[in-house]
């Protein structure tokens, strides 16, 4: 069991991140709240909505219109440049003038020279503000970060961290990450320690 | 699905392909080009055959409908009043017209050096009254040497090439090469013998008794059968655009009932058995080269579906629907397919077509043309087509339904 009773209410423009050690459950925590895996019991609200009840479809709608996602692969599409791989989840939901809020999204990360590169013409940290720019595109209500820096270096995760915090604290975005960096705290409200599925603490 | 949703699609897929590896692009559709070549190539051939097979026996040897003699109540020799019958046929909307053919059987003697050393040969010898017959039966068309009188003299015979030999025939009995211009003896099977001078030998690829026939004129059939206005047989041509074979049938039968009639169906014998089973092999064949395009499009799609099944997984976390991802996997099929299919076409209809219009295809039945329909392209292309996109969602569906997490961590 990852999870053993876990609660917890995060404000609207907080920035938290989930942090312990490895199997502590933040990222299935992360997960769940993000509706990428269903808990076994319990309830996630959104805006006092219960989405745990929406069936499968419209969890999926739910995602592409209120949250967003940033992974540790980044997880761009290969194809896609990076001003497509930033519209693209605006498309999906039928916004076909969302191109210049992507170039706005683009600027905001510092990559507005790199929009038309494809993710192979990038480094790992520019992939990864790319990643964060879609995740921005459709205004989510929450974003979900699950460990965006540990595939970079010192430097790159740096610029990453204080990104998110320009976010939170210029877009007001309510931003929830996952990360097993100490030094990481300093950039976030408050801090949510896991140990063994359940709160242990919180800074 | 929603229009966004085809959009949103179809940019993937467009995104896929054209960022995608051409090479790879280029072996798949090369592929599935031959695939539908050899789809519409070995069908078109193997039809083409049957349908060539038909033309020739209806042309040169039955026409469409055989009118004998009667056998009920009272068995006759010939038809008779041939001209009153021929006459009421013909008024029956849709005929084209019709020719009487008097039948003999014979040995054909010659000899080539005048030197006692004789060639004999069975035959069959028809009478025909040419200047009616040739819009009926063609053999005039496939006259190689001399000519086919309009009106034969009573001393005049055209020969078939498998008699007379030459002309590339092998037979294993034939007159060794008798010529225009030469004279051959007939024994008929009546006793009666007769010389003729050969003014025409014809040529047909067709194996079979007419291939192998001697033409005499029909005055000359009649004093050796001791007949008038008569026939052994009455080939009817028909328009099979305005009846059906039966329908003339029922028609004639109504005209005259106590005649006997055989549809050129009847007649195929041997060359119906191969024309069955070529029919028969162009439907397996079919069938094989759609199986091998779909196999091909199913392997490139479901490699490329696993090789990005983080992807997939990544796509799915931010929102897009399962059924996006299918869909745009089933455009690429669709669009493989389309592009096999041209290039299939192009090779049949630009390069295939007219090299066989220039130098067919002999066989030994006749020289085989690609022959095709309409329906019978709609249907390898909408073939083609569907495999390709079942070819493409199944794979697609298969890695698209796993979970997000999975798909993303393993």
């Amino acid at each position: 069991m990852a999870l053993k009773g876990v609660s917890l209410e995060i404000a609207e423009g907080e920035f938290v991140a989930l942090m312990g050690r490895s199997g502590s459950g933040k990222s299935t925590l992360l997960h769940q709240l993000g509706l990428l895996d269903m808990p076994t019991e319990g309830s996630v609200l959104i805006n006092k909505f219960d989405v745990l009840s929406l069936t499968d479809s419209e969890r999926t709608k739910f995602r592409l219109q209120y949250l967003g996602y940033v992974f540790q692969e980044y997880a761009l599409i290969a194809e896609f440049t990076a001003l497509e791989n930033v519209f693209f989840p605006a498309m999906a939901l039928g916004d076909n003038d969302a191109k210049e809020r992507a170039e706005h999204l683009l600027d905001l990360v510092g990559l507005k020279d790199r929009m038309h590169h494809y993710p192979n013409e990038m480094s790992g940290g520019e992939q990864q503000r790319v990643a964060i720019a879609r995740s921005l595109i459709n205004n989510p209500k929450v974003l979900f970060a699950d460990e965006p820096t540990a595939n970079l270096d010192t430097v790159s995760s740096e610029i990453i961290f204080k990104l998110f915090q320009k976010l939170n604290k210029e877009l007001k975005q309510t931003i929830l990450v996952v990360t097993h960096e100490p030094e990481d705290k300093r950039y976030v409200d408050r801090v949510i320690w896991l140990k063994d599925g359940l709160i242990e603490d919180e800074e | 699905m929603s229009n966004t949703d085809f959009t949103t699609a179809f940019f993937i897929a467009y995104k896929t392909i054209t960022k995608g590896h051409k090479s790879t692009i280029a072996l798949i559709i090369f592929i599935l080009s031959l695939s539908f070549f050899n789809l519409m190539f070995v069908s078109g051939f193997l039809y083409g055959f049957s349908d060539g097979v038909m033309k020739s026996m209806i042309d040169n040897s039955t026409a469409h409908i055989i009118v004998m003699p009667q056998e009920e109540p009272t068995i006759k020799p010939f038809i008779y009043e041939q001209d009153e019958i021929r006459a009421g046929i013909e008024t029956i909307p849709g005929i084209v017209g019709t020719a009487r053919h008097y039948q003999l059987n014979g040995t054909l003697t010659y000899d080539k050096e005048n030197d006692g050393d004789f060639k004999y040969t069975p035959a069959q010898i028809i009478g025909v009254t040419q200047h009616e017959e040739k819009d009926i039966l063609t053999i005039n068309k496939y006259i190689v040497s001399g000519e086919f009188p309009d009106y034969l003299k009573e001393d005049e015979i055209v020969l078939g090439a498998n008699l007379s030999g030459g002309f590339g025939t092998k037979q294993t009995k034939d007159l060794g090469g008798a010529t225009v211009g030469s004279k051959v003896q007939i024994n008929y099977s009546n006793g009666i013998t007769r010389t003729y001078t050969i003014v025409g030998i014809f040529k047909l690829s067709m194996v079979g008794s007419v291939a192998s026939a001697a033409y005499v004129s029909t005055s000359e059939a009649e004093s050796l059968l001791s007949t008038y206005n008569s026939a052994s047989e009455i080939m009817v041509k028909v328009d099979l655009n305005k009846n059906t074979l039966d329908g003339y049938t029922d028609k004639i039968n109504q005209m005259f009932p106590n005649l006997r009639l055989e549809k050129y169906t009847s007649r195929l014998s041997t060359v119906g058995i191969l024309v069955t089973a070529f029919n028969l092999i162009a439907v397996i064949v079919s069938i094989i080269s759609i199986i091998v395009s779909a196999i091909t499009i199913f392997v490139m799609i479901y490699v490329n579906a696993v090789s990005k099944r983080r992807q997939i997984g990544i796509l799915k976390a931010i929102g897009i629907k399962e059924s996006i991802i299918e869909a745009s996997y089933i455009i690429q099929s669709i669009f493989y397919s389309a592009l096999g299919i041209i290039g299939g076409l192009i090779v049949i209809f630009f390069i295939v077509i007219p090299i066989m219009a220039v130098k067919p295809i002999a066989m030994p039945y006749g020289d085989a043309v690609l022959v095709y329909t309409v329906l019978g392209i709609i249907i390898n292309i909408s073939s083609l087509i569907v495999a390709g996109i079942l070819a493409g969602y199944i794979p697609a569906k298969i890695v698209a339904r796993e979970d997000i997490l999975k798909s993303i961590w393993g």
